[in-house]
């Protein structure tokens, strides 16, 4: 019985990490320029999976040029493409392929950083890709709840989401300062532990009536109305 | 709500039929200069009338947003013609908008059909546009749709480009804020084209979807989703932006 993660995010590095500690088996797919063609998407997925019976799909993937803060009137066509709509892009061919691979009632957790909802200058693209994203992921949940297979999102703090649970100086990767976003309610903790404990509880018989949904898991830091 | 944009420019994208046609005519109404954004400007003759007949001024831009250099020209039209732009009405979507989509087979063309209209074209007109607009204080609306709020299972590219508009919008309101411009969207659910076919083929399966409308109709786009387009691009809205306004007849309260 394996957990199927996808993508090379901090977040879902860490959460690999994590399961694995947890004594969990893990498949990864971490090289995501697969993700630009079906074909290339399906054979790394299948090769990942090598047979193995999926218990639950983990997709935490973004372009990484989406975290870079410029204004839109900056961008060229191919830095709106890699920091946008490659985002969009893979994350449709990837879940496309994930559906034809997996089980009936499998459920297919999305993270994504908490930023779409707010909205962020100087990360328009990336506010642009995390809501279609999020607005993707409850259409498959409509289409795929046929199947018993449950489509949900969980949104992590952007630092949470670059880095898991290293520090910034760990990683090497600048993390935008979003102080929009106002700062948490909770205490500091463990991001991934968090995000872990909650795809635990999506990917549980309690989580099976759980799909299309949306679940801020940033420690009350963006409250929607 | 008449001549709120008398002596205003408005460029209205994919304005030739449906949504996009409504608010043209709304626009006119109000009192602008309308720029009628379409791909074939023989099929805007109609269009333009009513502009005219409703106490706009109509000027016809070839305007295929998928076309970067096209829609500059559009713009720089415009301009030169009448000094300024105060409003861009992004409205065009892919002609394959409302068909049905096998997500579990869809090829990436399709997907390039929808995002090269609905997401590239936002950006690159905003682009285009951004010196205008903040000179004149203006204000970029964006068609969007409950779609992309719900998510839609038939139509789940339209639901992931659509929605891809909501994150532009708020994120770009906090951008162009201190610049003055305002970015907006609203999600309309409107009589289209489509949908007017459909009347004819199958009056039934639109009593449905009409009986899902507390008010009981789907909405005129000139009568009813016209007036919050005139209102988002004129002064009045001038303390609104970052928003999106579900003009449903009630239909989706939840979003």
């Amino acid at each position: 019985m394996t957990l199927l993660v996808i993508g090379d995010s901090g977040i879902a590095r860490a959460i690999t990490v994590a399961m694995r500690a947890g004594d969990r088996s893990v498949a990864t797919v971490t090289d995501t320029a697969v993700f630009e063609k079906r074909d290339t998407a399906a054979a790394a997925l299948a090769a990942a999976i090598d047979g193995a019976a999926i218990t639950t799909v983990v997709f935490a993937h973004l372009d990484p040029s989406g975290f870079r803060t410029a204004a839109i009137t900056e961008l060229t066509e191919p830095a709106w493409d890699t920091a946008c709509e490659r985002s969009l892009r893979h994350a449709f061919v990837a879940l496309q392929q994930v559906h034809a691979l997996v089980a009936d009632g499998t459920p297919i957790v999305l993270v994504l950083p908490n930023v779409g909802a707010v909205g962020v200058a100087g990360l328009v693209p990336l506010c642009s890709a995390v809501e279609g994203i999020r607005v993707m992921a409850k259409a498959m949940a409509r289409r795929w709840g046929a199947r018993g297979i449950t489509v949900n999102t969980i949104e992590v703090e952007l630092a949470a989401f670059i880095l898991g649970d290293l520090g910034a100086e760990g990683a090497g990767t600048a993390v935008p300062e979003v102080p929009v976003l106002g700062s948490p309610a909770l205490a500091p903790g463990s991001a991934v532990a968090d995000v872990v404990g909650l795809i635990d509880l999506l990917a549980s018989p309690e989580g099976r009536a759980v799909t299309g949904a949306f679940l801020m898991a940033d420690r009350g830091t963006v409250m929607l109305p | 709500m008449t001549r709120m944009l008398d002596g205003r420019v408005v460029l209205v994208t994919g304005a030739a039929a449906g949504v996009g046609r409504g608010v043209a005519v709304a626009m006119g109404r109000a009192g602008a200069v309308v720029g009628i954004g379409v791909r074939r400007p023989e099929a805007a003759t109609e269009v333009a009338d009513e502009v005219r007949e409703a106490g706009g001024v109509p000027v016809v831009l070839r305007c295929d947003v998928t076309d970067g250099a096209q829609s500059a020209a559009a713009i720089d039209q415009l301009v030169a013609q009448h000094g300024r732009l105060d409003a861009l009405v992004h409205n065009a979507v892919s002609n394959r908008s409302s068909e049905p989509t096998d997500l579990e087979t869809a090829e990436l063309d399709l997907w390039e059909e929808h995002a090269s209209v609905t997401v590239r074209a936002t950006w690159r007109l905003a682009v285009q546009a951004h010196a205008h607009l903040r000179a004149a204080q203006g204000a970029y609306l964006l068609m969007t749709s409950p779609a992309g709020i719900e998510g839609s299972a038939p139509l789940p590219f339209y639901s992931a480009v659509k929605a891809a508009q909501r994150g532009f919008v708020r994120a770009l309101a906090r951008e162009w804020g201190p610049d003055h411009i305002r970015v907006n969207s609203i999600a309309p659910l409107a009589i289209s084209p489509a949908l007017e076919n459909l009347r004819s083929t199958d009056p039934e399966r639109v009593a449905r979807i009409e009986g899902l409308v507390p008010l009981g109709r789907l909405g005129d786009p000139t009568e009813d989703i016209g007036p919050p387009s005139v209102f988002l691009c004129s002064p009045e809205a001038r303390y609104v932006t970052g928003q999106t306004l579900v003009v449903s007849g009630g239909r989706f309260t939840s979003l």
